[in-house]
């Protein structure tokens, strides 16, 4: 079965010819171990993503979608919901990393099984969650009214907070990951240093820590983002009318409107966006990896 | 040295509201779930089974349960026999091809689930297999795969290539190499995958929710149906039911990690999160 | 480049009042129940350079943590001109370190890592400027600020460490195995820039390092650590010749250690018995132990003849190592083994194994010191 690696190896020319058709069974043998995948991903991959583009270019459906002002909506919406909960997630992962790359051994084990928890718990789990505590007569609320910051309930569900605070909580363990494994490379003698040149810890941090950290920073931005922007199930359950991203939209093409071909044409649009946004993330990890090894 | 300055202090302290967030909303789940009261509060009011016995007995629910627990059986099935006979079939060797091939193989990770729902959505239809488990079962299997194929390949990644050749000369038919070289080796990787597998088709969503029909619904479509009309002890229920699930994988790869010393390993480069 | 490229001319502020003494007293540094450090007594005077030579483990790299501020001591106290700085951070010690690795910061420039000391000063942008400039011509490399450290050979990035460390005027300059990552024959010329560079600027140093020939080449005093403890410390040449136990004596090279009796002790010298070798007059530094031996480097011991006088006994040749500059003898004599090692072209006729020989020393190379093992 790796008879292939074997052929590579042997020294061409002078010994006796391999027997003619050995080869073909050697070849077809290691085939057999990836036909299935590549068989199943054609049939069950390939050909459905073929026939969504096919279906896209049917009937104008870009002019017509592109047109549709709760398209361009929702477009607005992926984007600036995207960004915001990018900009917190970062925030709040990098301060998680911080904390984690300072912590000694067992505190740290600790405290990744927390932040890898709601990696692994489904997003109607986390959603469901958050929107007990946000309701009305929720924890959230019962604890502002506690301290006297408020007389009546605000409203914290079905609103663009809502839908941010609920991405964030899904989005936070990508984004953890990265900048610790940036922190995590930096070496504890340049900090040292910095101390010893005069540096107090506010200038160690801005100075030494921050930049060094930049790649994890870009890598766990990109990542974040390029998940949110696919963002379905969070719009829905936490945020009101006006909070719907392009994936509902596809949605609401696809099973409202039985629209089929406006809706593939908003698939492929976020699909190449991704696709797009992916390749940069790839720069972006390489580049990090280059000034790590140097 | 570490701790003692202020900074870090400092630093804690900031952290304290962070690690809440990440931590609240998960703990929260089985205490709401075991509510002794018809509304969905926290805290709970008085420690009660009522809301998973009415789970229990009602049908929809349990029909839901089923319907998850069988998808995702066809999702880990296929995705063990695919993602682990593909990273064996790569090991250690390269041709032409390759990188198009590995490109294909994670591929369905990066495009979004939407996307992949309404392609399935079309598929399904246009081929007539629809109104049963199978097509939801075959689209987890296609985003699960992946991740039982990288858990397989870091498993291999300390395999020397040159092992399994020299058990070839000592005369090893494919089988038996199967079975004694890389079986061995794989077998924690292909468990952590089977792992991923299990827990990204339990949770999924989007897919299951374009594919639903009435004997295909899923308990996270269930769910989402009923949690946009109002919050139920029932869904409190099934949210501690996978609560319980997720909670089983991180134990299983906390021990994971321990035993290998390496804290990042493990993550998937998931970019298709169940969104 | 066999000149020194390091030069302290035209440095401004090199009129450094005499300051730079480095002080611990019976300090002590505990890891749970690990003694990395024991009751340490040390002193570096101003100007003076001071090496702390040790084995793997044996408390340097935390002896100077503790000195720059980086580790706290858990019991004794550290002065810095007199001045006890035990509750100051490393900022405000004004202490030059150079680590290891250099510890270059990868996304600055030479010049910007040069500059950082005096950006944390607030010394504005221009003089900044000049006086890192400056520090860089210093150490040979005026035309290399703009590259990032990792554009820069081994060699040229402990420059800049050096340059970094220096810009600020620091009271004292700490380095801890700054020459570990390069090869020898450029650790043997940056021992000698660095040598130059710290006469001239008169500052003080402590080096940490267990390459014994480093600490020979460059010491003013040298301290020998073991087991977070000062076992010896004095002179090179002091130490080296005179090592006051038998680990010390291995510890800094080959010697030959011969075990012996004590006849005489007066002052200086004592009379021992060396059994098969007879009795001989030896140095002595009063240090008591159980039982005794005396140490002769193998470079203090001489083919002789009969004739002469002094210490010295019948010995046969076993086998003869030609080593380069020297030549390495394998003898016996008088029930003991020894090494005899003579410069390639001191060697005088060719001698054969089995042949008798007379072997002598001087009586003041002969050092009489505490066997511990
Ligand atoms: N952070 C720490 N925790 C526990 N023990 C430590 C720590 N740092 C050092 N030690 C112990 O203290 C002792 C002295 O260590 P130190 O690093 O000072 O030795 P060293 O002389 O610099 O050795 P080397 O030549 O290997 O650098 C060693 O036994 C070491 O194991
Ligand atoms: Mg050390």
């Amino acid at each position: 079965m790796s008879n292939a690696t074997l052929e590579r190896t042997r020294p061409r020319g002078r010994g006796a010819p391999p027997s003619a058709d050995a080869p073909r069974r050697r070849r077809s043998g290691w085939w057999l171990l990836l036909a299935p995948i590549l068989a199943f991903d054609v049939v069950l991959f390939l050909t459905p993503l073929g026939k969504l583009v096919g279906a896209s270019f049917a009937d104008n459906a870009y002019q017509r979608v592109l047109e549709d002002p709760l398209v361009v909506r929702a477009l607005v919406n992926t984007l600036t919901i995207s960004l915001a909960s990018t900009v917190v997630t970062v925030v709040l992962g990098y301060i998680i990393a911080m904390v984690l790359w300072r912590a000694g051994t067992v505190t740290r084990v600790i405290l990744f099984a927390v932040v890898l928890l709601p990696f692994w718990t489904g997003i109607l789990v986390k959603n469901f969650a958050w929107a007990v505590l946000l309701q009305d007569n929720g924890m959230v609320n019962a604890f502002l009214q506690g301290i006297g910051l408020t007389g009546a309930p605000i409203p914290l569900l079905h609103n663009r907070f809502a839908v941010i605070v609920g991405m964030v909580h899904c989005l936070l363990p990508y984004a953890v990951f990265p900048i610790f494994s940036s922190l995590a490379s930096i070496d504890d003698r340049l900090g040292l240093a910095a101390r010893s040149l005069g540096a107090r810890e506010g200038a160690v941090f801005r100075r030494i820590t921050l930049p060094l950290s930049m790649p994890g920073i870009s890598a766990a931005g990109l990542l974040v983002f390029i998940i949110s922007t696919g963002f379905f199930i969070t719009p829905v359950v936490m945020g009101g009318p006006g909070d719907m991203m392009i994936a509902n939209q596809i949605d609401y093409y696809a099973r409202q409107l039985t629209d089929f071909s406006g809706a593939a044409a908003l698939a492929v649009i976020l699909t190449v966006m991704v696709s797009i946004l992916v390749a940069v993330y790839q720069r972006v990890l390489k580049a990090g990896g280059q000034h790590e090894d140097n | 040295m570490k701790t003692t300055n202020p900074q870090h202090r400092l630093l804690a302290l900031l952290s304290i509201p962070a690690f809440l967030f990440l931590v609240i909303p998960t703990a929260i789940v089985v205490p709401v779930a075991l509510n002794d009261s018809r509304y969905i509060t926290f805290p709970p009011e008085g420690i009660s089974f009522a809301a998973v016995a009415g789970f229990f007995a009602d049908r929809a629910w349990t029909s839901a349960l089923t319907a998850s627990l069988q998808s995702a059986a066809i999702a880990v099935v296929i995705g063990v026999l695919l993602g682990a006979t593909a990273a064996i079939g790569l090991h250690g060797r390269k041709f032409p091809g390759q990188p198009a091939v590995v490109g294909l193989i994670l591929a369905p990770m990066i495009v979004p689930t939407v996307v992949l729902a309404l392609a399935f959505y079309q598929f399904f239809i246009s081929i007539g297999m629809v109104g049963s488990i199978v097509p939801i079962g075959l689209a987890h299997a296609v985003i699960a795969t992946p991740y039982v194929y990288l858990t397989t390949r870091a498993s291999l990644a300390g395999l020397n290539p040159a092992l399994v050749r020299s058990a070839q000369s000592l005369g090893a038919g494919p089988l038996s190499v199967l079975r004694h070289v890389y079986l061995p080796i794989i077998l924690p990787g292909l468990i952590s995958g089977a792992l991923f597998a299990f827990s990204v088709s339990i949770d999924e969503t989007v897919m299951s929710l374009f594919m639903q029909s009435p004997g295909a619904t899923t308990l996270p479509v269930k769910m989402f149906t009923d949690i946009q009309f109002n919050l139920t002890p029932k869904i409190a229920v099934s949210s501690a039911l996978l609560v319980s699930v997720a909670t089983i994988g991180l134990l299983l790869q906390v021990l994971f990690v321990l035993k290998r010393r390496s804290s990042t390993r493990m993550l998937p480069l998931a970019v298709s999160a169940q969104t | 480049m066999t000149a020194s490229v390091i030069s302290a001319e035209s440095i401004p502020g090199t009129g450094r009042a005499a300051q730079g003494a480095i002080e611990l007293r019976q300090v002590s540094k505990h890891y749970g129940d690990v003694v990395a450090v024991d009751e340490l007594d040390l002193t570096v005077q101003p100007g003076e350079f001071v090496t702390l030579l040790g084995p793997s483990g044996s408390g340097k790299t935390t002896t100077m943590m503790m000195v720059a501020g980086f580790e706290e001591h858990t019991a004794g106290t550290v002065l810095i001109d007199g001045r006890p700085v035990d509750s100051l951070p490393p900022r405000d010690r004004n202490l030059g370190v150079v680590f290891q690795n250099y510890a270059l910061f990868p996304h600055m420039s030479a010049l910007e890592n040069v500059e950082f000391a005096l950006r944390m000063r607030k010394v504005p942008r221009a003089e900044r400027r000049q006086r890192a400039e400056e520090a860089l011509g210093r150490v040979g490399l005026g035309k290399m600020g703009g590259r990032k450290p990792r554009q820069l050979s081994g060699g040229q990035q402990q420059r800049v460490a050096l340059a970094r460390a220096l810009v600020f005027n620091p009271a004292a300059l700490l380095l801890d195995e700054p020459m570990a990552a390069l090869d020898k024959r450029l650790r043997e010329q940056m021992q000698e820039e660095i040598k130059t560079l710290q006469k001239s600027l008169g500052i003080s140093v402590l080096f940490v390092t267990h390459d014994q020939d480093e600490a020979m080449a460059m010491s003013d005093r040298i301290v020998v650590m073991r087991d977070g403890k000062i076992v010896q410390s004095g002179p090179p040449e002091e130490v080296y010749n005179h090592p006051m136990t038998d680990w010390v004596a291995s510890f800094l090279g080959d010697t030959n250690l011969i075990p012996c009796t004590i006849v005489e002790r007066n002052g200086e010298e004592a009379v021992v018995d060396l059994g098969g070798l007879g009795l001989a007059k030896v140095r002595d530094r009063g240090a008591s132990g159980e039982s005794y031996a005396v140490s002769i480097r193998p470079e203090h011991l001489k083919f002789r003849t009969r004739a002469s006088a002094g210490n010295g006994c019948a010995a046969t040749l076993v086998s003869s190592t030609n080593l380069g500059a020297t030549v390495r003898h394998r003898l016996t004599a008088g029930g003991h083994e020894l090494q005899l090692r003579e410069l390639s072209s001191d060697r005088g006729t060719r001698i054969l194994p089995d042949e008798e020989l007379w072997v002598g020393w001087d009586a003041d190379k002969a050092q009489l010191l505490v066997l511990e093992s």
